[in-house]
C-alpha cells in the first residue's frame, strides 16, 4: 500500500500549498483598486485611456500631444489625436489650453492644431502658386488647404507677406493677392483689347475675352483708360471708346444742324440712352423743346407758329403732318401745338387728329347746320319733349338740392358738437375724437358720391338731343369733302355736336318761352270768357226764378226741378269743362250725368273737389237757392267772381230772350213747339219775367195766363193746346188734329207776337 | 467557447493519463496521485498569480471532496462551502460540484446545490477524458459559474456579505 501512502503525502503536500499564504504580489486587479482608490481620493491626478487599460498623466497627454503634432507635419485633428494617444476626447479638450499656453506658435483652428512649421510650409506652397497664377484668392485657399479664410489672411498671408510670399495684396479687395507681373500683364491685355474697340462694349464681353477678373479691371481701368469711358462702375457697364462718342456727337449735332429736330428713338439706336441729358450738354437748354418721342429747335416752332397764324387768317385748316418732319408723333404735335397756342390764339383755333382748323372754319361749318337745329329745335318743343325734359332736369335739381341742403345741415350740427366737445374735453381725447370723426365724415362723404353719381348718370342719359350726329355729318361732309379733309369726318362731327346741341338748346329755350307767354295769355281770355258766360247763366237763372215764382204749388216746384235740370247743370259743366282745361286733364264734361260729374268731381284735387261736391247735390235736389249759394264758393274756387245783380241790364236780358224765342218762333215748323214757344212769349210779354218751362208745363203757364188773355185769345190757344195733346196721344184723330193745327198756327204764332203790344197797351 | 482568461488557466493545469475510477484499485491510486500533483500545480498557480479562490480537501479514499471557495465582489469576499463527490464512473462522468449554501437561491442550480454547467463543459469534458481532472473541473466548471452567478446573484440582494467572514 506504498502507493495509498504516496497518496496521503501528496494530500498532505495539497493542504500545505494551499496553505500556505498568497505570494506578497499585486495582482493587476489590485493595482485596479489601488489606482481607482487613489484617484477617488484625488491623491493623484490620472486619466485613463480609452481602452480602460492604461493611465496617463496629464503631463505626459500634454507632451504627447505636441509630438503627435510634431510627427503629422505640424496639423493634426483632434479626433484623430484622442484615437492616436488613445485617450478620450474630452481629456484633450480640457488639456489643449495648457498646450496652447506653453506652446505660442500653436494654433487651435476649427477642431485642429496648427503650429508654425505647417504654417511655413504652406505659405511657401501659396507662394509658389501665386508665383505661377499670378493672381490668389483667399477663397480658393480656404477650399484648397480647408482652414478659415480669416486664419488663412491674417496668420499666414498677411504674417508672411513680403517675408515669404512675395505679392501685393488688392487694396480694394483684402482677400485677393497678385504678383507685380501679374498686374502688368493685366494692364497690357487691357491696353490692348480697350484700345481696339471701335463701339460701346459690355465691359462683360471685353473680360470674357481678355481673361481678367472683373474687379481688378475696375481698379486698373483709370490707370489704362485713354481710349474711353466706363458708363458706370457696375458688372453691367459698358465701355465707350473716345472715337465712338466723337463721332456720336458729330452725327447728332450735324442731324440737329440740319434738320432742327433729334428724335429720341435714333439716339437711344446709336447708343445714347440717356438723351435728355445727353442733348441738354450738347446744345444747352435754349431753344429746344422736348417732346414725347423727340426734341425740336425754335426754327421749326416758328414755322409751325406761323402756318396757324396764317390758317386763323385765311378761315381755314392746316395740316401739321404736313409742315412737320414725318417722325412726328401725333403726341408731339399736340404738344407743340400746346406749347404755341398762348392766350387768344387758343380760342381760335381747334385742334383735331394733328389739323388745326380755325374757328373761322368751324363757324363756317357750324352756320351750315343751323337751319337744322332750328327745325330741330322747334319740332322737339313742338313735340313736347323739351318740356318733358326740362322737368326732368328741373326735378334732379331740386332734388339734389334738397340733399345739399340736408348734407349741409348735418355738417352744421357735427361742427357745432365738435365745437362743444372741444371745449370741453382736454387735448388728449380731442384727438382721438377728431380721428374717430373724421372717418365717420369719410364714409359718409363716399356714400354722398355714390348717390351723386347716380342722378348724374341718369341726367346724361336723358340728355335732350337735338342735332344727331348723322345729321351733322351729312350738312358738313360736302364742305368737308371740297377741303379734303372728310376723312376727319367723324372727329369734326363730334367736336361741333355738342355747340350745336347747345345752341339748339338755346333756340329751343327761346321758343319754348314765347310759346308759354302765348298759353299764358290764352288761358287768362278762357278765364274771362268762362267767368262771363257763367254770369250770364246765373243772371238767367235769376230772372228764370223770378218768373217761377209767380206760380204757386205744385207748378213751381215743377218748373224749380226743370230749372236745376236744365240752365243749372249747364252751370256745373261749364265749370267743370274749366277745371278740366285748367288741369290738363282734356276731358268734355259736356254730356255727363250726373254719376259720371261725380265720379269726375272726386278725382280732382281736393281744391276742387270740396267746394264742387255740395254743388253737385243741390243739382238733385229742388231748391234753387241752395244751389245759387254753395255756386259761389265753387265759383271762387275757380277764381271767378260773381258779378254783381245789375237791375237795369236785367231787361235788356229779358228782352233779348224774348226777341230769341220770337226769332225761334217766326222759323219754327213744329207744331207742338210753336205753342211751347208762343205760350212762353205770351208770358215774357204779359210779366216782364222770364219763364223757362218745358212742354209739359205748358197747360199750367196757360192757366197761368188766363188771367192777362182775352176770351179769343185764350180759347184760341187752349184749343190749339188741345189738339196738340190731341196729336201727341197718337189717337185716331192725331191727323185730323195735326190739319187743324197747321191751319191754326199762323193764328197762334200771330197771337203770340200781336199779344206784346196788346199786353205792352194794357200795362201802360 | 471559453474566455481567453479560462482558456490561459486550463493550460497551466497539468493533463493527467491514467483512466480510473474509484473502483479500479491499483489504477484509482494512480488516478488520484495524478489529481493530487495537478492540483497542486493548479494551486500553486493561482496563488502565483494572486488569483486563489478555493481550499479542497477529500476523504481517506479521494472519493468525497469538500472544502470552500470565495469571490470578490466589490472589494468585498463571498464565501461559500463546496462538496462534490467523484463518480463510479469517473474520469468518463464529470464530478458534479455542488453550493449546498445557494440551493434554491438561483436558478442554474440543481436539486441540492448542484451547479447548472454551460453547455460547453460536458462536450468539452467528453473530449478530453481521462486528460481531465478534478482541477479542470474546478477551473472550468465552478470558477466561469461564479464569476457570473455571484454579481448576479449580490445584484439581486439574494446574498449578503456576511461581516464574520474573514479574508485569508
Amino acid at each position: 500500500m506504498a502507493d495509498w501512502e504516496e497518496i496521503k503525502r501528496l494530500a498532505a503536500d495539497f493542504q500545505k500549498v494551499q496553505l500556505t499564504s498568497t505570494t506578497q504580489k499585486l495582482s493587476e486587479r489590485n493595482c485596479v483598486e489601488i489606482v481607482s482608490w487613489l484617484i477617488e481620493k484625488k491623491l493623484i491626478d490620472l486619466m485613463f485611456t480609452s481602452d480602460g487599460k492604461e493611465y496617463l498623466t496629464p503631463s505626459q497627454l500634454v507632451t504627447d500631444i505636441q509630438n503627435e503634432l510634431h510627427s503629422n507635419g505640424g496639423r493634426i485633428n483632434l479626433t484623430e489625436l484622442a484615437k492616436i494617444i488613445g485617450v478620450d476626447y474630452a481629456h484633450i479638450n480640457s488639456h489643449l489650453h495648457e498646450v496652447l499656453k506653453r506652446r505660442k506658435d500653436i494654433h487651435f483652428v476649427l477642431g485642429q492644431l496648427i503650429d508654425s512649421t505647417y504654417i511655413t510650409k504652406i505659405a511657401g506652397e501659396i507662394n509658389e502658386k501665386l508665383q505661377q497664377q499670378g493672381q490668389i484668392n483667399v477663397g480658393e485657399l480656404t477650399i484648397f488647404y480647408d482652414v478659415p479664410s480669416d486664419f488663412l489672411q491674417q496668420q499666414v498671408l498677411e504674417k508672411n507677406l513680403g517675408t515669404l510670399i512675395f505679392a501685393q495684396q488688392d487694396k480694394s479687395d483684402p482677400k485677393t493677392f497678385f504678383t507685380e507681373n501679374f498686374i502688368a500683364r493685366s494692364k497690357a491685355k487691357m491696353r490692348g483689347s480697350l484700345s481696339g474697340i471701335t463701339r460701346p462694349t459690355p465691359v462683360i464681353s471685353i473680360l470674357n475675352q481678355i481673361g481678367v477678373n472683373e474687379k481688378l479691371f475696375f481698379t486698373l481701368f483709370e490707370q489704362v483708360a485713354m481710349y474711353g469711358s466706363l458708363t458706370s462702375k457696375l458688372p453691367g457697364a459698358q465701355y465707350v471708346p473716345n472715337a465712338y462718342s466723337r463721332s456720336q456727337t458729330e452725327w447728332v449735332t450735324n442731324f440737329y444742324r440740319q434738320n432742327s429736330y433729334l428724335e429720341f428713338d435714333a439716339l437711344v439706336r446709336i447708343g445714347i440712352s440717356d438723351y435728355k441729358t445727353y442733348l441738354k450738354r450738347l446744345f444747352g437748354n435754349d431753344n429746344l423743346l422736348f417732346l414725347s418721342s423727340c426734341v425740336v429747335a425754335k426754327n421749326i416752332l416758328d414755322r409751325v407758329e406761323a402756318d396757324i397764324d396764317e390758317c386763323i387768317s385765311s378761315k381755314g385748316y392746316v395740316d401739321l403732318q404736313n409742315s412737320l418732319p414725318s417722325v412726328f408723333t401725333s403726341k408731339d404735335i399736340n404738344l407743340i401745338v400746346e406749347r404755341l397756342l398762348v392766350g387768344p390764339k387758343q380760342q381760335q383755333v381747334v385742334l383735331i387728329d394733328d389739323l388745326v382748323f380755325s374757328k373761322g372754319f368751324m363757324n363756317k361749318l357750324s352756320n351750315l347746320c343751323e337751319e337744322t337745329v332750328r327745325n330741330n329745335a322747334n319740332l322737339i318743343v313742338e313735340s313736347g319733349k323739351y318740356q318733358q325734359y326740362i322737368v326732368d332736369s328741373q326735378g334732379n335739381q331740386s332734388k339734389t338740392q334738397k340733399y345739399d341742403e340736408a348734407e349741409e345741415k348735418v355738417d352744421k350740427r357735427e361742427e357745432r358738437r365738435k365745437k362743444a366737445s372741444g371745449g370741453k374735453s382736454g387735448g388728449g381725447t380731442q384727438g382721438r375724437e377728431t380721428k374717430t370723426k373724421s372717418t365717420k365724415k369719410h364714409i359718409r362723404g363716399g356714400h354722398r358720391n355714390d348717390i351723386e353719381d347716380e342722378p348724374t348718370a341718369s341726367q346724361s342719359k336723358r340728355e335732350l338731343i337735338i342735332v344727331s350726329s348723322d345729321e351733322v355729318k351729312e350738312l358738313i361732309v360736302g364742305l368737308l369733302e371740297e377741303e379734303d379733309v372728310d376723312h376727319l369726318l367723324d372727329q369734326i362731327a363730334q367736336y361741333l355736336l355738342p355747340k350745336l346741341n347747345e345752341q339748339g338748346h338755346q333756340i329751343a329755350a327761346e321758343i319754348f318761352k314765347t310759346k308759354i307767354a302765348d298759353q299764358t295769355a290764352n288761358r287768362r281770355k278762357t278765364h274771362a270768357d268762362h267767368q262771363d258766360k257763367l254770369n250770364e247763366l246765373i243772371c238767367e237763372i235769376r230772372l228764370f226764378t223770378k218768373g217761377i215764382k209767380l206760380f204757386n204749388g205744385d207748378t213751381q216746384v215743377q218748373l224749380n226741378k226743370y230749372l236745376l235740370k236744365t240752365t243749372c247743370s249747364d252751370i256745373l259743366t261749364e265749370i267743370l269743362n274749366y277745371i278740366s282745361l285748367e288741369s290738363g286733364l282734356n276731358t268734355s264734361t259736356d254730356n255727363f250725368n250726373n254719376e259720371q260729374r261725380l265720379k269726375f268731381i272726386n278725382e280732382l284735387p281736393s281744391e276742387y273737389r270740396v267746394p264742387l261736391q255740395p254743388l253737385v247735390k243741390a243739382l238733385s235736389g229742388q231748391n234753387i237757392d241752395d244751389f245759387t249759394s254753395t255756386l259761389e264758393t265753387a265759383m271762387s274756387s275757380c277764381s271767378m267772381i260773381v258779378k254783381k245783380i245789375d237791375k237795369k241790364k236785367d231787361r235788356l236780358i229779358v228782352l233779348n230772350y224774348k226777341h230769341k224765342l220770337l226769332e225761334e218762333l217766326a222759323l219754327c215748323e213744329d207744331l207742338a213747339v210753336v205753342l211751347h214757344l208762343a205760350v212762353l212769349v205770351i208770358f215774357i210779354s204779359a210779366t216782364q219775367c222770364m219763364l223757362n218751362a218745358s212742354g209739359r208745363h205748358v197747360s199750367s203757364i196757360l192757366s197761368f195766363l188766363k188771367q192777362f188773355l182775352s176770351e179769343d185769345q185764350f180759347s184760341e190757344l187752349t184749343s190749339y193746346y188741345d189738339f196738340v195733346t190731341l196729336m201727341l196721344s197718337n189717337g185716331s184723330e192725331a191727323e185730323n188734329a195735326r190739319e187743324k193745327l197747321k191751319e191754326k198756327m199762323q193764328t197762334v204764332k200771330n197771337l203770340a207776337s200781336e199779344y206784346k203790344l196788346s199786353s205792352h197797351e194794357k200795362t201802360v | 467557447m471559453v474566455d481567453e482568461s479560462t482558456r490561459k488557466t486550463l493550460s497551466n493545469i497539468p493533463l493527467l493519463r491514467t483512466k480510473a475510477g474509484p473502483r479500479d484499485k491499483e489504477l484509482w491510486v494512480e488516478r488520484l496521485k495524478e489529481e493530487y500533483q495537478s492540483l497542486i500545480k493548479y494551486v500553486q498557480n493561482n496563488k502565483d498569480a494572486d488569483n486563489d479562490w478555493f481550499r479542497l480537501e477529500s476523504n481517506k479514499e479521494g472519493t468525497k471532496w469538500f472544502g470552500k471557495c470565495w469571490f470578490f465582489h466589490d472589494q468585498l469576499k463571498y464565501e461559500f462551502d463546496v462538496e462534490f463527490d467523484i463518480p463510479v464512473t469517473y474520469p468518463t462522468t464529470a464530478p458534479e460540484i455542488a453550493l449546498p449554501e445557494l440551493d434554491g437561491k438561483t436558478a442554474k442550480m440543481y436539486r441540492g446545490g448542484k451547479i447548472c454547467l454551460s453547455d460547453h463543459f460536458k462536450p468539452l469534458w467528453a473530449r478530453n477524458v481521462p486528460k481531465f481532472g478534478i482541477g479542470h473541473a474546478m477551473a472550468l466548471g465552478l470558477g466561469p459559474w461564479l464569476a457570473v452567478e455571484i454579481p448576479d446573484l449580490i445584484a439581486k440582494g439574494v446574498i449578503h456579505y456576511k461581516e464574520k467572514v474573514e479574508n485569508t
